[in-house]
């Protein structure tokens, strides 16, 4: 086991965004959530990597960092992508130490090498493509080695081969570190290619836990109309969402 | 709801109420926000481990960035001032007396609050809505998540080279300021070099000096302390960026006019 959430609850104000929700993700395994925009898929990453705290329930984590990939990547953008990688090697208190600044460069280059990146270290965010921002914060995630690995939204606002791209380091990194992740997501293909169980939220609640093609299957209604897109369903959108 | 409620909400008496709460509940929160920071910078700084590139690098940004303005609005200041006064004193018969009253109002007021006003527009709203682009576009967020404390990171570096940098700007903008006087006094009332220069030096005592730059310490740190944490509790989105800058450039300023206020009571009273 890696993560095991048990009866967590977070409430905004008066609003339970999430209520009452248990799953556990093992070491190797990806756990895709999906669920409308504002069904809380978001405040459950927050809430495991310590961003948010919990109202009730148990987060229970093996020993190890946990490491997030955020929506919009959340590159430091007055540091070049080299500082970026190393930032937690160069500034957190346990490893500032550990390595000597040759060593550094060496993990900086075989980070990104591992999600298909070579020669940028010297380049700042803003002289990126999106999905080139999005593999370096790969790297600067999985620099410390982590055994949890979360995933905002990892292609959202990516075009369709670059999702893939990403979607594939998703796979490699998983299979490189052996990582329990958690992927948030809207997109189907995201699901289906990176994801070896799905937990579909509504509401903040699980309406349906599965593996990706079951979910295809459609047997669910809540399911039936996230793949089909349908208004027709039991879930309702509210204004603004 | 019922119509006695409903007009009740309407009324400008309720909107005057629910307006003043507000805004007292908002400057006890951000005081309350500011003064957490402070105890945990002190904390971050008592377990050390200061990272010196970032701090050269703010030192120059708080020192050497803002001397051009700091040294123009100083030196424009002392400018008006000796225009208007220089003279009228020599007419009346106080030209002896110009120097020493420069010197007295520049060393002790003029250098440390104009370079602190000059410091809160230029540096302060920098900080601010850098660390609030950070906090909204989840930049802290992910410090936050590789395990490094933000306060140590942002606030640290910052308010030292506030409190390191701020003094030297002062004693430079006072040369100039007095400086400045000279050369207006000279221009407007003919006053000679010798004669300001003769009298500002029997103006200045050590404790002035001194005052001046423990005040520019406080000045120094607690305007890169409130810029930080403006920003630090940023929220939304490029709203949310403007919001904190003003709000970090008006708490700024009226920081270091109550600071000053209780330096003049403590020291010259």
């Amino acid at each position: 086991m890696s993560i095991e959430v048990k009866n967590l609850v977070k409430v905004f104000g008066d609003k339970k965004v999430i209520d009452d929700v248990s799953f556990k993700v093992n070491d190797g395994e990806t756990l895709a959530i999906v669920g409308f925009s504002g069904s809380g898929k978001s405040t459950i990453l927050k809430l495991i990597s310590g961003l948010l705290e919990k109202d009730s329930g148990e987060i229970i984590t093996s020993k190890g960092d946990i490491a997030m990939v955020f929506q919009y990547s959340a590159l430091f953008d007055s540091l070049n992508v080299a500082d970026n990688i190393a930032f937690a090697l160069h500034e957190r208190r346990d490893l500032r130490k550990k390595f000597t600044e040759d060593e550094i460069k060496e993990i900086v280059k075989q980070k990104l090498e591992l999600v298909g990146l070579k020669g940028i270290e010297k380049l700042f965010p803003s002289e990126l493509s999106g999905g080139m921002q999005k593999r370096v914060s790969f790297a600067r995630a999985i620099v410390t080695e982590p055994n949890t690995i979360l995933y905002d939204e990892p292609t959202a606002g990516l075009d369709p081969i670059s999702s893939t791209l990403i979607e594939n380091y998703i796979v490699r990194l998983k299979e490189e570190t052996n990582a329990a992740s958690i992927v948030v997501t809207h997109q189907m293909s995201t699901i289906t290619r990176t994801a070896d169980r799905v937990v579909m939220l509504y509401n903040g609640k699980i309406v349906y836990e599965g593996t990706p093609s079951d979910m295809l299957k459609q047997d669910n209604e809540y399911t039936k109309q996230f793949v089909t897109a349908s208004l027709e369903g039991p879930m309702k959108m509210m204004e603004g969402n | 709801m019922g119509t006695l409620q409903k007009y009740f909400k309407q009324s400008a008496t309720y909107k005057i109420f629910t307006g003043v709460y507000d805004t007292f509940y908002d400057f006890v929160d951000t005081l309350g926000k500011i003064t957490q920071n402070g105890i945990q910078l002190i904390k971050a700084l008592i377990k050390g481990g200061i990272d010196r590139k970032e701090l050269i690098y703010q030192c120059s940004r708080f020192g050497v960035s803002s001397l051009p303005i700091t040294l123009t609005i100083v030196g424009m200041t002392s400018v008006i001032v000796a225009s208007q006064v220089a003279l009228e004193m020599v007419k009346q018969g106080g030209g002896n007396f110009i120097g020493m009253m420069m010197s007295i109002l520049i060393v002790r007021e003029v250098a440390v609050i104009m370079s602190g006003f000059a410091i809160i527009s230029m540096i302060g709203s920098s900080i601010a809505s850098e660390i609030a682009t950070m906090r909204v576009t989840e930049q802290i967020d992910a410090i936050r998540v590789l395990k490094v404390d933000p306060v140590s990171y942002l606030f640290v570096p910052r308010v030292l080279s506030g409190i390191i940098m701020m003094p030297f700007v002062t004693i430079i903008a006072a040369a100039v300021g007095v400086l400045a006087g000279a050369v207006t006094s000279d221009l407007f009332a003919g006053l000679s070099y010798r004669a300001y220069f003769d009298s500002a030096w029997l103006g200045i005592y050590m404790k002035d000096l001194w005052v001046s730059l423990l005040k520019a310490v406080f000045f120094g740190g607690t305007i890169a302390l409130i810029s930080c944490s403006c920003g630090y509790y940023a929220s939304g989105g490029a709203k949310g960026v403007g919001l904190a800058t003003t709000k970090a450039v008006v708490w700024s300023f009226v920081a270091i006019v109550v600071w000053d206020m209780i330096f003049a009571v403590a020291f010259f009273f």
